[in-house]
């Protein structure tokens, strides 16, 4: 990135994806939003956990913790996060918002495959070591740890894609339609949901229902959240495509 | 030297009541320096956002390149165009923002960058949002500069910059567009001070393209006599008049044209003061006489601010 020594400019052929891995690049120049914090979180909800755990006498058999998903929260954040901030300051280096995009989800996408391997890895150490030694229990949830690696890998992988593209696409419909845009949003969720919710209980749905919920596995739970996830992909990127920083 | 790299047909960007571009046709050269000027409001930012595929036109068509710029990171890679409200990532300090930009620019020259920031004054570890209007209008700068972009756009470059810092701008701007030839824009509302540095003009109205020439052109095509009410009138009888100022028994016409050594010693022997017009004065009577006709701007009922003092800008012949 030295001074340029010949005044021409030779055509300019770069393929997109180098310009989405820039955008990946930038996003990652203040190393502290994508790493540094969830690191933090991570090790800090796990370090205020195990105090807690040490605290409480060892007659409780299991000591649960719920502070594994403090991070998930997060990633809401860095969803809504990495939109604002990000994208306008793209526009003005003239990154298209296809990459800008694929460049940003890109990104998230490995470091939510790279969280899950770690928990994944955190919750067989921690059955392995009987929860730290503590008897604590906050990476292998019972419901998902009794599954094959990969599976429970694939939920916590999903749920984080989930909740970043949340946010990705709430900031994105803020950006483009402001207030107004996510007050319509919220409301047609809030519709369909209380929609949802009369027509069951109607129909006298609710015991089908209840069968269904307690048969819900974590891999068709994750399947179902996948799917939401491509809805939510597919719709912030739609989304993206015509909004003005 | 006139191939055309920016062509807009028809362009139209209508907002829900009001048209920020109102059919406008144009088109840019490359390796020049265009001057867009307009007051605020006029539409020169909604123009720029649009040829960079930032803004959307409601209506027409842009071309830059030969292609349409949305989504064409082909295209899109060969413009910079750091807008006057230019938005940073919020923890995002200036050693940051360059160094995104040399992601982006293949051009990108960060020795360059880094003397402009100290020649700026500019802290490059303090975070952007807490930079003054000054230093964050250095930021933009330094990237626009810096980024070496074939199609490079300044939106009113210069706010919160002093006088100092304003001159460096213009004159590291001259100096690098010697020894890399590209086309730049410059956004402005302060005429004056940039008119030395413009090929091109472009004036801008209430959506409208209201002159579209050469600054060599502009600064010949229009003269201010000014003298006694009587002789000043007789003296441009039978010409245009762009613009006419009464003080007190004195007349100031701005009349199009040039005058031949004879009508200038004409001029002087009625005792007529002939004065070159400046670019600012120009635009002004222009964007004022295109909102008011001819006839009522004339009445001199109202006494009239003079527009400014004999410039240093202006036509020198």
């Amino acid at each position: 990135m030295s001074a340029i020594v010949n005044a021409t400019y030779p055509t300019l052929n770069r393929n997109a994806g180098h310009r989405a891995m820039g955008v990946a690049r930038m996003q990652l120049i203040n190393k502290w939003t994508f790493l540094g914090i969830p690191a933090v979180i991570i090790a800090g909800a796990f370090l205020f956990s195990a105090v807690i755990w040490a605290l409480i006498p060892d007659s409780v058999e299991v000591k649960y913790s719920g502070a594994g998903q403090a991070v998930m929260w997060y990633f809401f954040g860095l969803g809504i996060q990495s939109l604002t901030l990000s994208f306008p300051f793209s526009q003005g280096l003239s990154v298209s918002r296809r990459n800008f995009f694929l460049g940003t989800v890109g990104l998230f996408t490995v470091l939510a495959a790279a969280v899950s391997a770690l928990y994944v890895v955190l919750g067989i150490i921690e059955k392995a070591t009987n929860g730290w030694g503590l008897q604590g229990q906050m990476f292998a949830i019972e419901w998902v740890a009794e599954k094959s690696w990969f599976i429970q890998w694939f939920f916590y992988f999903v749920l984080m894609m989930f909740l970043f593209l949340l946010g990705f696409w709430a900031a994105t419909v803020y950006k483009r339609w402001q207030t107004t845009g996510v007050l319509v949003m919220t409301l047609s969720a809030a519709v369909l949901l209380v929609g949802a919710v009369a027509l069951i209980t109607l129909q006298d749905w609710w015991p089908a229902v209840g069968t269904w919920i307690v048969a819900l596995t974590p891999l068709t739970l994750g399947a179902l959240a996948f799917v939401l996830v491509l809805v939510l992909g597919v719709a912030a990127y739609l989304t993206l495509r015509r909004a003005t920083p | 030297m006139s191939i055309p790299i920016v062509q807009v047909q028809n362009l139209s960007r209508r907002y829900r009541d009001v048209t920020a571009l109102d059919g406008v046709n144009l088109s840019l050269e490359q390796d020049k320096i265009y001057g867009l000027l307009g007051r605020n409001g006029a539409g020169k930012t909604t123009l720029m956002s649009i040829l960079t595929a930032q803004c959307f036109a409601s209506s027409g068509d842009v071309q830059v390149f030969g292609e349409h710029p949305y989504e064409n990171e082909k295209v899109l890679s060969r413009i910079c165009f750091i807008r006057e409200s230019q938005k940073y990532p919020d923890d995002f300090k200036p050693v940051h923002a360059f160094k995104a930009a040399a992601l982006f620019y293949k051009n990108w020259d960060q020795a360059m960058a880094l003397t402009l920031a100290e020649e700026f004054q500019l802290p490059m570890k303090r975070r952007i949002k807490k930079l003054s209007r000054g230093q964050l209008s250095a930021v933009g700068v330094i990237i626009g500069l810096a980024s070496r972009a074939e199609l490079t756009f300044f939106d009113e470059p210069y706010l919160g910059l002093d006088a100092v810092a304003r001159q460096l701008f213009y004159d590291r701007l001259l100096t690098d567009y010697a020894q890399f030839p590209r086309t730049i824009v410059l956004s402005s509302h302060l005429i004056d001070e940039v008119a030395n540095l413009l090929e091109h003009v472009i004036i801008i109205d209430k959506g409208r393209i209201l002159i579209d020439d050469d600054a060599e052109n502009i600064r010949g095509s229009a003269i201010n006599v000014a003298g006694t009410g009587a002789r000043a009138e007789s003296f441009a009888a039978g010409r245009t008049i762009v613009h006419r100022e009464n003080v007190g028994a004195l007349v100031s016409l701005t009349i199009e044209g040039t005058l031949s050594p004879a009508e200038r010693r004409e001029a002087q022997e009625l005792g007529l003061e002939v004065s070159p017009v400046s670019l600012q004065q120009f635009v002004i009577r222009k964007t004022l006489d295109a909102g008011a006709p001819l006839e009522r701007a004339s009445t001199g009922a109202a006494p009239v601010k003079t527009a400014g003092t004999p410039t240093r800008t202006g036509a020198r012949r």
